[in-house]
């Protein structure tokens, strides 16, 4: 066993090691090595012109350049856009307030992370966009958000207002079915958005990480 | 010792901050297994070895079918954080991808390293070979809640 952990906690530091680390199955004993193998992995144009090709219309690039909009409502009842915020940053997450998947996983992370930062983050303004406006009215957020943490927003809309802020920012929500008490089971995009107070993306956050990386992320950003 | 592994798998994604802060992709070819990441650094579910593969494909399902992200495991052991997939605008973590899920997989795409996190966008899945990783014949269901056995 304790080979098998030396072994991955040496495939783990390969993740840590940069230019040095494999990239492609290939392992690199130096950064020279390794920048020598990445050369020859890009596309032939790319070595021959310096100038890196364009990209396929599929494949588009790091969501970075995403500049959020939404028009919503919050569990108030007060209609909530990006310009709301403008100066403070945001983090935003989609997901549903009955949702014990990911959300789970993500929402009380968020909140953990702004507990961890205290009066850092005073002038950041945390955001559940929900993708499950049946259930997830203005009351019923005012009721579900506050148990999250208390400065958690929740924002709902129509389905047509929430696709457009899904749009916005690129992700993807279906509802797959129903349990059997009527509770909906959604598959949903679940990276965290930070984004700054111009309502641009600043980096997108896995949800996986722990609180304590994900308070010391924001920090980095904002 | 699923405590210290949990502990390396954490460390991994505790890296300093600015690190690899890069924000240009580089062309890569990556080879390697569709993953749930969360199963996969948590330990939640048991040691890595036993959340891949066969044994634990349908608890990945269920994961990436709720919105985890999943990730490209290489064959060196490193992790890629799958962003986007091949011919999806979206940012992946819905159910784009269940159809892959578990399957060896060659692929070209774009690497970007922020903040020691590999995020690979995925431009063309060049080869899938499947579920070869038969995990099951060493770990059984993992966990084994992820198939309910009938009621007697």
């Amino acid at each position: 066993m304790r080979r098998r952990v030396q072994v991955f906690a040496g495939a783990l530091l390969l993740a840590l090691s940069g230019p040095a680390a494999a990239h492609d199955g290939v392992e690199h004993k130096t950064p020279e090595e390794a920048a020598a193998h990445a050369a020859q992995s890009k596309a032939p144009e790319s070595k021959a012109s310096g100038v890196p090709p364009p990209l396929p219309e599929a494949a588009l690039p790091f969501p970075i350049e995403i500049e959020a909009a939404f028009d919503l409502v919050d569990q108030t009842g007060a209609r909530r856009s990006e310009r709301d915020f403008a100066g403070k940053p945001m983090l935003i997450f989609f997901g549903y307030a009955s949702c014990e998947a990911i959300c789970s996983v993500a929402l009380p992370r968020m909140a953990a992370a702004l507990d961890i930062l205290g009066d850092k983050a005073a002038a950041l303004q945390p955001i559940m966009i929900t993708v499950d406006p049946v259930n997830d009215t203005p009351e019923a957020l005012a009721e579900a958000m506050p148990k999250l943490h208390p400065r958690l927003l929740g924002l709902t809309g129509s389905e047509a207002e929430l696709a457009a802020a899904r749009a916005a920012f690129q992700v993807e929500a279906k509802k797959l079915h129903e349990m059997i008490d009527g509770t909906p089971i959604y598959s949903h995009g679940s990276f965290i958005y930070l984004l700054d107070g111009d309502a641009k993306v600043l980096t997108v956050l896995p949800p996986i990480l722990g609180e304590d990386r994900i308070a010391e992320l924001i920090l980095k950003y904002i | 010792m699923r405590a210290l592994i949990t502990g390396l798998m954490l460390a991994v994604l505790a890296l300093p901050a600015g690190a690899l802060a890069a924000t240009q992709g580089e062309r890569v070819k990556i080879k390697g297994e569709i993953i749930d990441t969360w199963c996969y650094f948590s330990g939640v579910m048991g040691g890595p070895d036993s959340v891949v593969g066969s044994a634990h494909h349908t608890c990945a399902l269920w994961c990436a079918a709720g919105g985890i992200p999943v990730g490209v495991l290489a064959e060196d052991g490193t992790v890629y954080m799958v962003l986007k997939y091949e011919g999806d605008d979206h940012v992946t973590g819905g159910d784009t991808i269940l159809e892959v899920q578990s399957d060896l997989i060659s692929a070209d795409g774009l690497l970007y390293q922020r903040d020691g996190i590999n995020y690979l966008v995925v431009e063309k899945v060049t080869a899938n070979d499947g579920l070869v990783n038969l995990s099951h014949e060493d770990y059984d269901v993992i966990p084994p809640f992820a198939i309910p056995k009938p009621k007697q």
